[in-house]
């Protein structure tokens, strides 16, 4: 059996399942100052009676690292960054121990200059002397070459209680983005590793021997020993545990429209021949973009308690939540309210709903059907102007050989689901709208959570082989080798495959060679004068979000 | 975040599925390093700068401006669509005011493709800037326009295209013709009898670094500019000036491109010639970006520059030549040799001229002749017969051709349709908009 685990900003969600669908299920308010009470009363509650050692998994969505990021309460952090030409780094600076040193490695990986080691030990020095405990550090192209990233590690390893190396964040290249990545992942590891400790003792405590997962923005999971030196990939996992529910729940296979919505947001995804789509580069968190692999999931500020409004004539629907419907006795109309008045649903105390609508219609020369109906379709229109937007986004998507420009696949929709508390009134109104069949998943209530228990551990890796150095690295998982010169795209494939497999053991995911997939792939003659002098191999591959089983 | 002063398109496509030959400059690899160079900087995550797919140029975009022998079909490959495509979405997100200026970093290049085609030339069979342009008259009404191109080769291609357009100006900045190829791009080559002045060479003697370059912009091709009032100015953005380039002789350094096109400003830049794919253009290419979007780039460098420094710093008799040249140069384009007066209007005056395809080992001989008109740039007529094509025809009726050069034209394709004299006649009128091949 599995159990999943969704601790949100209001809720925590809990469900236990196997093969034949959920078990059981509890959602419970989530205390801020005791998510750890929170996530014990959830377990108790879905594992009551049942045979602890039945348990395969525990799976953990938790918006703990999201949330210190958000509300600024992180560890200070030694932020150690070397660039050399190019764009000014001050503008990555973050933090109040920016030192930026001396030092330069180009895109081939070849250091240009050394890295100022006089400086590098001032800085140590002053961070020591400042108590500052946590450091990141970050080379431009550290990915090609990791050399100068250890060996800032390095001037710092006698007092540092955790230090972020760039490169082994992802093998994609963004020196801001690794800057930004690495320093989030320093601020919140002390925060997020106690916590993480503190959940899997007192899982152990209730005597479930299971290994625990954290899920991750991409919808996959990855296992606590990971978790625990790379935190920063738990931010912003929420979407991602809905998204994964859906794909448990229903057998999506075409290209699909995903609605969450929500009490304040309606939360969208898209999905290409029944799959989720990932960011190109990565997730942004506070502004950040970060190298932090996520679904492509777009949130807008529209949900069942989204205030309804006329300003100057013009009807409008959200983005501000002022408390709950007036149906739930809030103070002002909201969408519920309206969909109330138009009768799609029946939900609360109905009269109030007529109330609000009728003294805000007929200040604006509106009867309150009138006004209903506006807000509603103004919220549509909203969702769909977003989904629409996005799948051009998607289908605009640079590429870069002739063969994808001319043969590329584009995107057409054709079914969308929808879950969330208003799901159901929904179902007519958007069918209307997008032309298309519209489901309501079962159990949708707790999909995340059911996404959250059932997603696979995923991982990434990018090959990068230059057979004119004779070297081969995959700078995320730590391998560097010598290669020879006869060397082939063929073999680098087979070796990112096998090398991300043997790191996915060390760490104790649950992952075969099978299940990874060979994304990009590519090898280009490096050329000298009029002979080639080698090969530039490159092999990006992943294990693809996805789930242990479908539920129904 | 970084924020962008000026909202810019790029159209990054690098056709890594296509080369003319494995080893070839033009290959799959050329802006492979340029790619990794600008996701490592994060170009791609500054506010305002947007990344954008190419167009694929239609046969039509090319008959409205090429003469192809025998047709668009036998001298393009796809990537010659999609290089050509990416520049028309440069001039389209301009024009739509969906950005305020745009680069096609595109390949292959386009600028030694001329009027007519029967192959490759200089890396190079559909002038990708000519046929943008052409497409802007044609679907935006836009009128005057400027093209500056910063190649280290000279424009010979497209200098040919505008030779006769008096509404096209076209500066080339190059080494010096005697001293590289196509040898072309002299002082003394400045337009047509209809366009004198229209066409400005600047040659540069090799050995010229930033000082020489960023003196012609200031001192010959602004007060051109400003002069000539175009509506759009396109950068034909070669980088093959570059100090590290394999296959020419000149100075020119990363950060001298970014202030060149920081001082010219370019609406529209679209990528030309550049094969030191590792040690300039990631740099070059990144500088270009940063100027266009209006972001600092005073720390873009070579990683080598500082032992190159004084290695590349410009010659005093460099410094002497370049500014003797200005006051030709200005001559060129303020006071025009005289041209309208040569003939009377309504007779042809001609151009033989023998043209080596280097790429594809074609040679073609041709003979161009215009009517000489002082309301239009004058009815074209080009007779061209090469080593695989037979005698071919070509006659364009100019963008706002009067009344008589418009008939005259009409009767000359008539004419020339009954004599069966040509294997190909191509017409071109561009008052009706309409482009036959017979
Ligand atoms: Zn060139
Ligand atoms: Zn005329």
């Amino acid at each position: 059996m599995y159990i999943g685990l969704d601790v949100g900003g209001t809720h925590t969600d809990a469900v236990l399942l196997d093969r034949g669908g959920v078990v059981s299920t509890c959602k419970t308010d989530t205390e801020h100052s005791n998510l750890l009470g929170s996530i014990d009363r959830a377990l108790r509650e879905v594992t009551r009676g049942i045979d602890l050692g039945s348990i395969v998994s525990v799976n953990l969505s938790t918006t703990l690292s999201t949330n210190a990021i958000v509300e600024g309460n992180v560890e200070p952090v030694g932020l150690l960054v070397s660039s050399g030409p190019g764009i000014d780094p001050e503008n990555f600076r973050a933090g109040r121990h920016f030192y930026l040193l001396e030092g330069s490695i180009d895109h081939r990986g070849s250091v240009v200059r050394d890295i100022d080691e006089k400086a590098l030990a001032a800085a140590a020095e002053g961070c020591r002397k400042k108590g500052v405990k946590v450091f990141a550090a970050v080379t431009k192209f550290s990915t090609r070459n990791p050399d100068q990233e250890l060996s800032m590690a390095g001037a710092v390893s006698g007092f540092s209680d955790f230090t972020t190396l760039g490169h082994r964040l992802s093998g994609q290249l963004s020196f801001p983005r690794r800057v930004a990545s690495a320093y989030f992942n320093s601020a919140v590891w002390r925060t997020f590793s106690d916590f993480a400790g503190a959940v899997q003792k007192s899982v152990a405590a209730m005597g479930i021997g299971a290994p625990l997962n954290i899920l991750k923005a991409d919808g996959g999971t990855m296992p606590l020993s990971r978790a625990a030196d790379y935190p920063v990939e738990s931010i912003l996992s929420g979407p991602a545990a809905s998204i994964m529910g859906i794909v448990s729940l229903c057998h999506v296979t075409e290209d699909s429209i995903i609605l969450d919505i929500g009490g304040t947001t309606t939360d969208i995804a898209i999905f290409a021949s029944g799959a989720p789509l990932i960011e190109r580069e990565g997730i942004t968190m506070g502004g950040f973009p970060t190298l932090v692999r996520s679904l492509k999931t777009r949130s807008i500020g529209i949900g069942g308690d989204s205030v309804v409004a006329v300003k100057k004539g013009k009807v409008s629907v959200g983005p501000e939540r002022r408390g709950p419907s007036m149906a739930d006795g809030g103070k002002q109309p909201t969408l519920i309210d309206a969909l109330n008045v138009r009768g799609i649903i029946s939900y609360g105390n109905g009269a109030r709903s007529v109330q609000g609508m009728t003294a805000l219609a007929s200040k604006h020369d509106m009867t309150p059907e009138e006004l209903s109906s506006t807000a509603i379709e103004c919220a549509l229109n909203a969702i769909k102007n977003t989904v629409e937007e996005m799948i051009y986004e998607i289908n605009e998507k640079p590429v870069y050989t002739i063969h994808e420009l001319l043969e590329g696949k584009r995107i057409v929709p054709e079914k969308l689901y929808v879950m969330g508390g208003p799901a159901a009134a929904f179902v007519e109104l958007l069918s209307d709208r997008f032309k298309i069949e519209v489901t309501v998943p079962k159990n949708f209530e707790v999909a995340n959570a059911i996404g959250a228990g059932l997603a696979r551990n995923t991982m990434e890796a990018e090959l990068f082989a230059d057979t004119s150095r004779g070297v081969l690295s995959v700078p995320n998982i730590q391998v560097s080798e010598r290669i020879d010169a006869r060397y082939t795209v063929e073999r680098a494939e087979a070796d990112a495959v096998r090398y991300l497999a043997a790191y996915m053991k060390t760490i104790g995911a649950a992952v075969d060679e099978g299940g990874i997939d060979v994304v990009e792939s590519s090898a280009f003659n490096m050329v000298q004068g009029w002979h080639t002098a080698g090969r530039d191999i490159r092999v990006k591959c992943q294990i693809r979000p996805g789930v242990i089983m479908d539920l129904y | 975040m970084i924020q962008a002063k000026n909202k810019m398109g790029l159209i990054f496509f690098p056709a890594y599925d296509w080369a003319i030959e494995d080893t070839h400059p033009e290959r799959e690899e050329r802006l492979l390093y340029t790619q990794d160079q600008l996701r490592e900087e994060g170009v791609f995550d500054i506010e305002g700068v947007l990344e954008f797919k190419p167009d694929v140029a239609t046969e039509l975009d090319v008959m409205r401006t090429h003469f192809c022998f025998p047709d668009v079909a036998s001298v393009t490959t796809e990537s010659h669509m999609i290089s050509a495509g990416g520049a028309i979405r440069a001039a389209r997100l301009v024009l739509d005011g969906e950005v305020k200026k745009s680069f096609a970093l595109v390949r292959p290049p386009g600028h030694h493709a001329m009027k007519a085609v029967h192959g490759n030339r200089g890396f190079c069979n559909i002038n990708n800037e000519a046929i943008m342009i052409e497409y802007m008259r044609d679907n935006y009404g836009i009128k005057r326009v400027a093209i500056v191109d910063t190649d280290c080769h000279h424009g010979d291609g497209t200098q040919d295209i505008y030779w006769n357009d008096p509404n096209v100006l076209f500066i080339s900045i190059h080494q010096d013709g005697r001293t590289l190829y196509p040898g072309s791009g002299h002082t003394t080559e400045a337009g047509g009898p209809n366009a004198r002045g229209r066409t400005i060479n600047i040659p540069l003697p090799p050995g010229t670094s930033d000082d020489g370059f960023l003196y012609a912009i200031d001192h010959m091709v602004l007060p051109i500019l400003k002069d000539f009032g175009p509506e759009i100015v396109v950068n034909s953005a070669g980088q093959d000036n570059h100090y590290s380039d394999p296959i020419t002789n000149m100075n020119f350094t990363a950060q001298g491109y970014a202030i060149l096109n920081d001082r010219l400003s370019p609406d529209i830049a679209v990528l030309e010639g550049g094969y030191s794919i590792q040690g300039a253009l990631p740099y070059v290419n990144l500088g270009i970006v940063l100027a266009m979007a209006g972001v600092d780039y005073s720390g873009v460098r070579e990683p080598n520059f500082d032992e190159i420094a004084d290695e590349i710093r410009q010659e005093r008799n460099i410094t002497a030549y370049i500014e003797r040249l200005t006051e030709v140069v200005l001559g060129n384009y303020f006071k025009p040799a005289e041209g309208r007066e040569l003939l009377y209007p309504g007779d042809y005056v001609t151009r033989k001229k023998n043209i080596y395809y280097d790429t594809d080992g074609i040679q073609e001989s041709q003979v161009e002749s215009l009517m000489r008109c002082n309301d239009c740039g004058g009815l074209l007529v080009l007779e061209s017969v090469s080593s695989v094509n037979p005698l071919c025809l070509g006659i364009e009726i100019p963008v706002g051709a009067c009344p008589n050069c418009r008939d005259e034209g009409l009767k000359y394709f008539e004419r020339a349709r009954k004599q069966k004299k040509y294997a190909v006649i191509h017409f071109i009128n561009r008052v009706n908009k309409e482009y036959v091949r017979v």
